[in-house]
């Protein structure tokens, strides 16, 4: 394996963890793969065609410049005392089509994914799918991969009921 | 159904204590027809702002009910709202959400229109055989009967019978205003769609978006994540949330207005959270000290049927559709002062993502439990709510001292500590709807 597909698939190994700590609720696990000043974004669509492009003057889904407002999350779900989060909706990410969008470096990879995820209402006992692709900065931090940077696109923004990081 | 039936789902006997509203009126299928035709067809809904069809060409698509609307600035600078449908075959126009165009063409036959509404092109017109009576056919976009602007805000009615804009939003105007004279420049939605829905009937929404009550118990957990980043080292700080519980002790109360309007207002203990208190100088310059301190309130507004104007972290306009009697479609907006500072637009966007959006950590435990409601209201042995009692000793008619002192004429007032959590605030919203379906029923006339 040459040194850059090696670094690719560390850098995927951290995108398909990222998916399954979601789906397993471990929570712990998958804040820990986010560096403390990272930044986790999901921008909406400004129109049909349009996505928007800046979060300082634009309205997202969700944008935190560090990790607080991804630990506020799970925060309220261990209350257990949110409607939306209990009992908590289940979810299957499938991730794919993860490629490379320069050139891996030892320190730093800038990755792009397909995402789609099932999510499963226990309580409508229904299903959605919210699908999209994603942006990924990795770092090399105390030599483990870390998500510096997520940005997170959703495709279909009709949203049924709602939203959280785990659906994503 | 009758007028006489209208009574088996509201109960409005205050003089007796009473106020009570049947679980049919949120699940029953006739209802969805007879709301659609006697309240959604036949009063002022919110289309656009003016900002956002500042210029000459610009559009925007939106809905009255079930109808899909054009509303354009024309080439003189007028505003005009249309059906936005083909007078050939039905279909729908303009197919985007905005933009700017001088003609809007059909993509089905290409028949074209340009922003009054004329039709300009039949396409292979001179060929098509057409007989005399086509010719002497009126070919033009129809036109939405009424468009009415206030402040900014561009309203439209597909019923011409409906009272002048301002007459219609009465003595709420007082509290539309706050919201809207913000800034000396108007105000604007930030970009990016907020769109959701829910299983559940559209009520829900309007009641809940003037219920205080359900706080301390729905957003349990914000509350708990709001307690975790009060010490400043932890959470989400960029959002600079209110601290709820502040509120609990707060001063409160609420204003009903006739045509179904109500407003709910709470004490702001925090006002150095308000995105507009770095700019509170010029704003008491402009408006005065009064509106000013209102400004920085808490207040959350119903303007019937299903446009809510709320102040609660930042300002929203919020616009809700009944798809269903029980599915719903919600449109959250961002609603900002022009002219904003960078820093205070991007507090207000945190603030705003924080509590209202859904994907937020108020908005989803809201929406949750409107579905929880919806199920149960299949429930045989439930009769009527009780969901509409609490405050009703303590409301007062007509204008009490504050709202004297406001200068408005409410049609009563309630006055009270946080903990009343009034839900008197309900009332005008129910006996509006019972009177303009009680109307549509009867055929006599929703408005003198």
């Amino acid at each position: 394996m040459s040194g850059g597909s090696a670094l690719l698939a560390a850098g995927e190994e951290v995108l398909q963890r990222e998916g399954v700590y979601l789906d397993q609720q471990q929570w712990d696990e998958w804040i820990a793969l986010f560096a403390p000043d990272c930044e986790y974004w999901v921008p909406t669509w400004t129109s049909d065609r349009t996505l928007a492009t800046d979060p300082q003057r634009e309205l997202s889904h969700i944008y935190y410049s560090n990790r607080q407002g991804l630990e506020d999350r799970i925060v309220r779900i261990r209350t257990g005392r949110s409607p939306a989060s209990t009992p908590m909706p289940r979810t299957a990410h499938l991730v794919t089509a993860i490629l490379a969008l320069e050139p891996p470096t030892p320190q730093r990879l800038r990755l792009r994914s397909t995402w789609s995820c099932q999510v499963f209402f226990p309580r409508a006992r229904e299903n959605h799918t919210f699908f999209g692709y994603a942006h990924y900065e990795l770092v090399l931090r105390d030599s483990r991969w870390t998500i510096q940077r997520k940005k997170v696109v959703l495709q279909n923004d009709y949203i049924p009921t709602m939203l959280d990081v785990y659906c994503i | 159904m009758d007028i006489s039936q209208l009574r088996q789902y509201i109960d409005d006997r205050p003089e007796q204590g009473i106020f009570r509203v049947h679980r049919a009126a949120f699940s029953d299928p006739e209802l969805f027809e007879l709301e659609q035709r006697y309240i959604f067809d036949r009063t002022w809904q919110f289309l656009a702002l003016d900002s956002e069809i500042a210029g000459p060409h610009d559009f925007v698509t939106a809905s009255i009910g079930r109808t899909p609307v054009l509303v354009t600035r024309d080439a003189q600078g007028e505003v005009r709202a249309f059906a936005n449908v083909c007078r050939h075959k039905g279909s729908v126009v303009c197919r985007e959400e905005r933009g700017n165009a001088k003609h809007h063409v059909c993509a089905y036959h290409g028949w074209a229109y340009d922003t009054s509404g004329r039709n300009v092109y039949i396409k292979d017109g001179k060929e098509g055989g057409y007989a005399a009576a086509f010719d002497a056919e009126n070919h033009d976009l129809l036109p939405i009967a009424r468009v009415g602007r206030y402040k900014g805000l561009i309203f439209g009615s597909l019923s011409p019978a409906v009272p002048a804009l301002e007459a219609f939003l009465g003595e709420l105007r007082f509290f539309i205003d706050l919201a809207m004279e913000q800034s000396p420049q108007g105000m604007e939605f930030v970009p990016g769609r907020a769109t959701y829905t829910y299983r559940g009937n559209w009520k829900l929404q309007m009641d809940n978006g003037v219920d205080s009550y359900h706080l301390t118990s729905t957003h349990r957990s914000f509350l708990t994540v709001q307690e975790r980043r009060r010490g400043g080292a932890e959470g989400n700080q960029e959002a600079r949330q209110f601290d709820w519980s502040k509120r609990l002790s707060q001063d409160s109360g609420m204003f009903q207005f006739r045509h179904g309007h109500t407003v709910g207002w709470v004490n702001q203990a925090e006002v150095e959270k308000r995105p507009i208190y770095p700019r509170i100088g010029e704003i008491r310059e402009r408006v005065g000290d009064l509106r000013a301190d209102w400004m920085l309130k808490l207040r959350n507004i119903v303007l019937f049927p299903n446009i809510q104007i709320a102040d609660s972290t930042s300002l929203i306009l919020r616009t809700f559709r009944p798809l269903a009697a029980d599915r719903t479609e919600m449109q959250a907006r961002c609603l900002a002062p022009i002219g904003e500072p960078a820093e205070q637009r991007a507090w207000r966007l945190r603030q705003f993502e924080d509590f209202f959006n859904a994907s937020g950590f108020a908005t989803p435990d809201d929406t949750l439990v409107y579905e929880d409601c919806q199920a149960g209201y299949g429930a045989q042995p439930l009769e009527w709510l009780q969901g509409y009692y609490r405050g009703m000793t303590i409301v007062e008619p007509g204008a009490s001292p504050l709202a004297r002192s406001l200068g408005i004429e409410p049609v009563s007032s309630l006055q009270g500590s946080f903990k009343v959590q009034n839900e008197a605030v309900f009332h005008p919203l129910y006996r509006e709807w019972a009177r303009l379906i009680g109307c549509g029923l009867s055929g006599e006339e929703a408005y003198q």
